[in-house]
């Protein structure tokens, strides 16, 4: 068999960081590929490259051994690579065949030859063994279903490389067993698949070879049979993070601040129960997708949530978003532009945001500017929020780290006993991301409870003190810090083990 | 019974048109059963062809997710200039309306370059040019009213086999856009742009040409709306298609057209205008008082939107994004 | 040669600057005035400017109750309509006497408004009573507008534009179009009524022609001036007016913010369509009728276009009550000096609809000119 695709020694960095550096491998034709790695390890670094949306720093590469440079993510899709992305770009007031034939119908006499355009789409959806009338909309079909249509597309498209993202979290088990046999179908067929994905048994069932990404690097790979899944698990697991962490300067206390018992909304979350200690830093390990996120919202109060009860130092909490905010809560959320900030307002504005009841003075609720502007200053000075004036720089010009800290001194003015805190560190750069840690270790030694969500497991190792691990929207498991071990945390969000 | 009265409330939700239609039929029958006569009923429809056949442009409007709030004042101005085109240089009435529908796409190109090249929000754009319109058309007419030549009249009462000429013009307009929708490339791409601009994008579509492309056809529509309903009366009066927006977007969402974008259909159109001009004769019929009809027109409209937003509503929660599969457990 | 681009870039800059700044509108006023001056004199003549300034303050009350809806990145056409309605509401309830020739056929001949007038006249503070049945049926439109759009999550503008066609229609059908006129001194005095006058006419003169005197402050001026300050101090001081800016920038992060989202836009819609009552009020003294059209045709063109044209942005979260007063002047001024060139009303509908384009492009202009500032 020839190669399809090779990388010969790709690299690729933003602003001086590197995301990909020197990665070679090759893609053999009519067989799978399985990458994979944790999260952040360069992984979609390197399929954007690979479909023409970000130009390689250094390397290049090989398509059936001649140099592929692409310009643009048009440029991929002509040569006959696809994306099955886990959000579909699908129309969803359309027809399946519709969907297939949108960016150039088939005419016949100025009109679209829907025999023709009918028959094609059955065509395709039968090397697919698929059943259905591509007459159908496809608002009408399941997420499963849908995603094969996607697979149709890149086929009608006459597509030779297809990428799968993360393919089947959204999909049933049957759904899922009728997708593999679609892909074992394509390869038979002479299709090239490339397919990343957390579910490792997933992955050693489907694929031929297997790649291993670790921080942007490859670190090994091999054929199938070659690496048994405690093998992946341990090629995954990262370099020591020691030095990068403040001390944790407290224990925990025994008071509970935070416990949910029985969490369930169907789609989402199953069954969790969590409790969270007075000057605790709980971990929330997962991989993406994992349900984290999803989770955080619900005990926020933002998300509904079918069954189970959230109680705060033994009150319990319902309602809307505010009961949870007065009773004591506080959510830094993981999309600091769009749910953290107002970018266009100043500092001070930002600041002021969630305790602004308190400023007010009088019958008209005026607001006390002279209290403002103190403890807006005392929290720049707390925080060591660098900004020239707080008062009229707005939030968008500050550092993603500076920004990050605007968010939680948003909440700091209301003193909260609860801190969710979902991917603190995401964007923010190296060395404010040591500021970052200690102002998190200050609050749980103040006595604050926090619940820190991340992605990256060194850093929940670094400053939690217990870790709980989710997967697929239940919780596998806890280990405490003592215990702490990347294998078997690992293990646990790859749904591997279970306790 | 708490299982069927969802069911109900679902079924009324996406048949909101039928229930309606079916609705005010039986109650203006109940009350003037002379309502029913094939006559009344044959007269619905030649009056519906005028708010019938702007509500069709509306509609692939407002499956782009715009809207478009001139088609009052295209109705006057198109007209307009072709029956100043006709006059001054003595054209027949077929070239007439041609220049109506020339003008009309002048008038839609404008508010395009607005929205499409500008940038600024659609119902601003038309909002101002439902001004802008009308009041160059009222200063070419000096606020008086304008005789169109006496042809006009006589191609406005004429029948084509037996069919009333502006019931003709409405099914030929009808089954254009219908056919424009359903079996062209460029329909399929409106309703594909409407869904989810990005992906449209994405999928490589001109996403540019195709929203301008739908104003250009509602104030096509609009003009020949207009040139219809004018060559019936014969003159032009200073406050025509003043307030006829209402009519024209409420036809276009009671027959089914989405304010959020992506849903509606000629036949749709049809139906809504069909409707409103039902309820309006219907409230002649029995007796309602003049100033109250627009009352009661503007609380059906209101309604047919509330049910709109709740099923768009219900089509996003059917849409959330799920991590694990559902029902599964 | 290689000099010449940093002036220009600075020249740039200023001009930036000066596009960005409070006072602009201020300064395209004064700059429009003396560009026109010498062609249109009049324009600066005492009548004009008192002209002018009466024009000014009832729509000065309307648009700062735009400028909440469009703080939140809302629009509301319906106010004219809440005039319209509250208008003759008020007129009814107070009218003197009233024509059974017209009235007759209206649906509250009878009960509500007879020969001898509305339930009100002549009652001891009848004027008070009828001003706060407007305001509640002022806060009930707003109530009905602020929730449709809360609730169902409807687009602003289509709420507005229904709640628009139904309120106004119902003014209409109320009277069957009909005026209501015969309406008592106290109310009257409210729309022209002058506090402080000024003559300049000669001192020796014994008797003063009426035209010389120029009304320098008004009950409507008043009335204005302390609806703007009121407004002002809300919108820029107080926790309610920093939660609406909250909402416009950035609806999610003040939702997650525990902000009461939904009760304040409900609020805003009514604060808009109670400013428009005020303003309809002035508007009806002036005219001393309740009149079931007024607030319709190009109004609305007047009250959108004076406070965009004066920053306030479409988008949300941008909004100042002094923006609004100097685009509300720009606005009166502009129409003013339309008139005086003898257009039309239908030639002045057209250059409104333009400036509304350009004042929506200058929107759009200022949004991305202080993205790229900072930057």
């Amino acid at each position: 068999m020839t190669d399809l695709l090779s990388l010969q020694g790709l690299s690729k960095s933003w602003f001086g960081i590197p995301a990909n550096r020197d990665v070679s491998f090759s893609v053999r034709e009519a067989s799978v590929l399985g990458i994979i790695g944790q999260n952040g390890a360069g992984k979609s670094t390197l399929m954007n490259m690979i479909g023409g949306v970000v130009k390689p720093t250094s390397g290049h590469m090989l398509w059936r051994g001649l140099p592929y440079e692409p310009a643009g993510a048009a440029d991929a899709t002509r040569i006959g690579i696809a994306f099955i992305h886990q959000e579909l770009n699908l129309f969803t007031n359309l027809s399946v065949a519709e969907n297939l034939y949108i960016d150039g119908f088939p005419r016949r006499m100025g009109l679209i030859d829907w025999k023709r355009i009918n028959e094609r789409s059955r065509q395709v959806l039968s090397r697919l063994s698929l059943d259905f009338d591509p007459s159908v909309e496809v608002g009408r079909l399941s997420p499963g279903e849908r995603q094969l249509v996607e697979i149709a597309r890149a086929l009608h498209n006459e597509a030779s490389l297809l990428i799968f993202d993360e393919p089947t979290t959204s999909l049933t088990p049957r759904e899922t067993e009728r997708l593999f046999a679609t892909i074992e179908n394509l390869k038979s067929q002479g299709c090239t698949i490339i397919y990343i994905s957390h579910i490792l048994s997933d992955v050693q069932r489907l694929c031929d070879d297997i790649v291993v990404l670790r921080d942007g690097e490859l670190v090994s790979k091999g054929t199938i049979t070659e690496f048994p899944i405690p093998l992946m698990i341990r090629s995954m697991i990262g370099r020591d993070m020691g030095g990068m962490f403040p001390p944790r300067s407290n224990q925990p206390q025994g008071a509970t601040v935070l416990e949910a018992r029985g969490l369930t909304q169907p789609g989402v979350i199953e069954d969790v129960d969590l409790t969270v200690h007075e000057g605790e830093i709980l971990g929330l390990f997962g991989l993406m997708g994992a349900g984290r996120s999803e989770l955080a919202r619900v005990l926020f109060g933002l998300d509904k949530c079918a069954k189970g009860t959230i109680s705060l130092k033994g009150r319990p909490l319902e309602g809307p978003v505010r009961a949870h905010i007065e009773a004591g809560m506080a959510f830094v959320t993981e999309n600091r532009r769009e749910e953290g900030l107002m970018m266009d307002a100043s500092v001070a504005e930002n600041l002021t945001l969630a305790s602004l009841a308190a400023f007010g003075r009088g019958p008209f609720a005026l607001i006390d500017r002279d209290r403002v502007a103190e403890r807006t200053e005392r929290m720049r000075e707390e925080l060591n929020i660098k900004a020239s004036d707080i008062h009229s720089q707005p939030a968008k010009a500050l550092s993603g780290g500076n920004q990050q800290k605007v968010v939680i001194g948003k909440w700091q003015l209301r003193d909260p006993d609860l801190f969710i805190l979902d991917e603190p560190t995401r964007g923010v750069d190296v060395g404010a991301k040591y500021e970052i840690y200690s102002l998190i270790d200050q609050i749980a030694a103040r006595g604050g409870g926090i619940m820190m969500i991340s992605s990256e497991l060194e850093e929940l190792m670094g400053m939690a003190d217990r870790i709980v691990v989710m997967n697929r929207g239940e919780i596998k498991g806890q280990v405490l810090r003592q215990d702490f071990d990347r294998e078997r945390i690992l293990a646990l969000a790859f749904g591997e083990i279970a306790e | 019974m708490k299982r069927i009265m969802k069911r109900l409330v679902g079924f009324t939700l996406s048949h909101s048109t039928a229930v309606f239609f079916v609705l005010i039929l039986l109650w203006f029958g109940v009350q003037a059963p002379q309502f029913l006569q094939p006559e009344s009923l044959a007269n619905i429809i030649k009056q519906s062809s005028f708010i019938g056949i702007a509500a069709l442009g509306m509609t692939v409007v407002l499956i782009t997710g715009g809207i478009d709030l001139s088609v009052g004042s295209v109705m006057f101005l198109a007209p307009l200039i072709a029956g100043m085109a006709m006059r001054s240089f003595g054209l027949p009435v077929e070239a007439g309306f041609v220049v109506a529908m020339v003008v009309g796409a002048g008038l839609g190109g404008l508010n395009a370059f607005f929205i499409v090249v500008l940038r600024v929000v659609p119902f601003i754009v038309t909002l101002a040019s439902l001004f802008v319109f009308r009041g160059f058309g009222t200063w070419l007419t000096s606020s008086t009213q304008f005789d169109f030549p006496e042809r006009m009249r006589t191609f406005g009462l004429s029948n084509v086999l037996g069919i009333p000429t502006p019931i003709l013009v409405f099914a030929v307009t009808a089954v254009a856009i219908h056919i424009m929708l359903r079996h062209t490339g460029a329909g399929r791409q409106i309703y594909a742009f409407g869904n989810d601009r990005e992906a449209a994008r994405k999928a490589g579509l001109a996403v540019e040409l195709i929203e301008a492309r739908a104003y250009i056809i509602s104030s096509v529509c609009a003009a020949i709306s207009g040139f219809v309903m004018i060559s019936q009366i014969g003159r032009l009066d200073v406050g025509f298609g003043q307030g006829r927006e209402f009519d024209v977007i409420a036809a276009a969402v009671l027959g089914g057209a989405s304010l959020f974008g992506g849903v509606g259909t000629a036949l749709g159109a049809v139906a809504g205008a069909t409707l409103i001009q039902t309820a309006k004769l219907g409230l002649v019929f029995t007796g309602v008082n003049l100033y109250m009809q627009p009352i009661i027109l503007g609380t059906v409209i209101f309604a047919a939107m509330v049910a709109d937003g709740i099923r768009g509503r219900r089509l996003r929660d059917k849409l959330a994004r799920t991590i694990r599969p559902l029902g599964s457990s | 040669m290689s000099s010449s681009p940093v002036p220009r870039r600075e020249l740039k800059d200023k001009a930036v600057d000066l596009l960005l700044s409070d006072q602009f509108v201020l300064y395209l006023s004064i700059f429009y005035v003396l560009l026109l001056a010498p062609f249109l004199p009049m324009l600066v003549t005492p009548a004009n400017l008192v002209n002018v300034l009466s024009n000014m303050w009832p729509l000065l009350i309307v648009a700062i109750g735009q400028t909440f809806v469009l703080a939140i990145g809302g629009i509301d056409l319906s106010q004219g309509a809440a005039i319209a309605l509250t208008s003759v509401l008020g007129a009814v309830l107070i009218t003197g006497a009233a024509d059974p020739a017209t009235f007759a056929n209206t649906p509250i001949w009878g009960w509500l408004l007879t020969d001898a007038g509305g339930p009100l006249a002549g009652v001891d503070h009848g004027v008070v009573l009828a001003i706060a049945a407007m305001l509640v049926a002022a806060v009930v439109i707003g109530l009905i507008n602020g929730m449709a759009v809360a609730m169902f999550a409807m687009p602003a503008f289509i709420v507005t534009l229904v709640a628009m066609m139904i309120f106004s229609a119902f003014a209409l059908w109320l009277t069957q179009s009909g005026n209501v006129a015969n309406l008592p001194d106290d109310f009257i005095r409210l729309g022209r009524g002058d506090i402080v006058s000024v003559y300049f006419g000669a001192k020796e003169e014994a008797k003063i022609a009426r035209r010389a005197i120029y009304s320098l402050v008004t009950y409507p001026m008043v009335i204005a001036m302390c609806v703007a300050l009121a407004a002002h101090m809300l919108l820029n001081r107080t926790v309610f007016g920093s939660q609406v800016l909250a909402i416009g920038m950035n609806r999610k992060a003040a939702e997650i913010s525990g902000v009461r989202v939904r009760r304040i836009i409900i609020a805003v819609f009514v604060l808009s369509a109670v400013c428009a009552m005020i303003g309809g009020l002035l508007f009806a003294a002036r005219l001393e009728a309740g009149r079931p059209t007024l607030g319709g045709g190009s109004f609305l063109l007047d009250v959108i276009g004076a406070a965009v044209i004066g920053g306030t942005s479409l988008f949300g979260g941008k909004a100042k009550v002094i923006w609004t007063f100097f685009g509300v002047m720009f606005y009166v001024i502009m129409a003013s000096s339309l008139s005086a060139m003898n257009l039309s009303a239908f030639q002045i509908d057209m250059v409104k609809g333009g400036i509304i384009l350009c004042a929506a492009l200058l929107d759009v202009l200022r949004t991305r000119l202080k993205r790229e500032r900072v930057r």
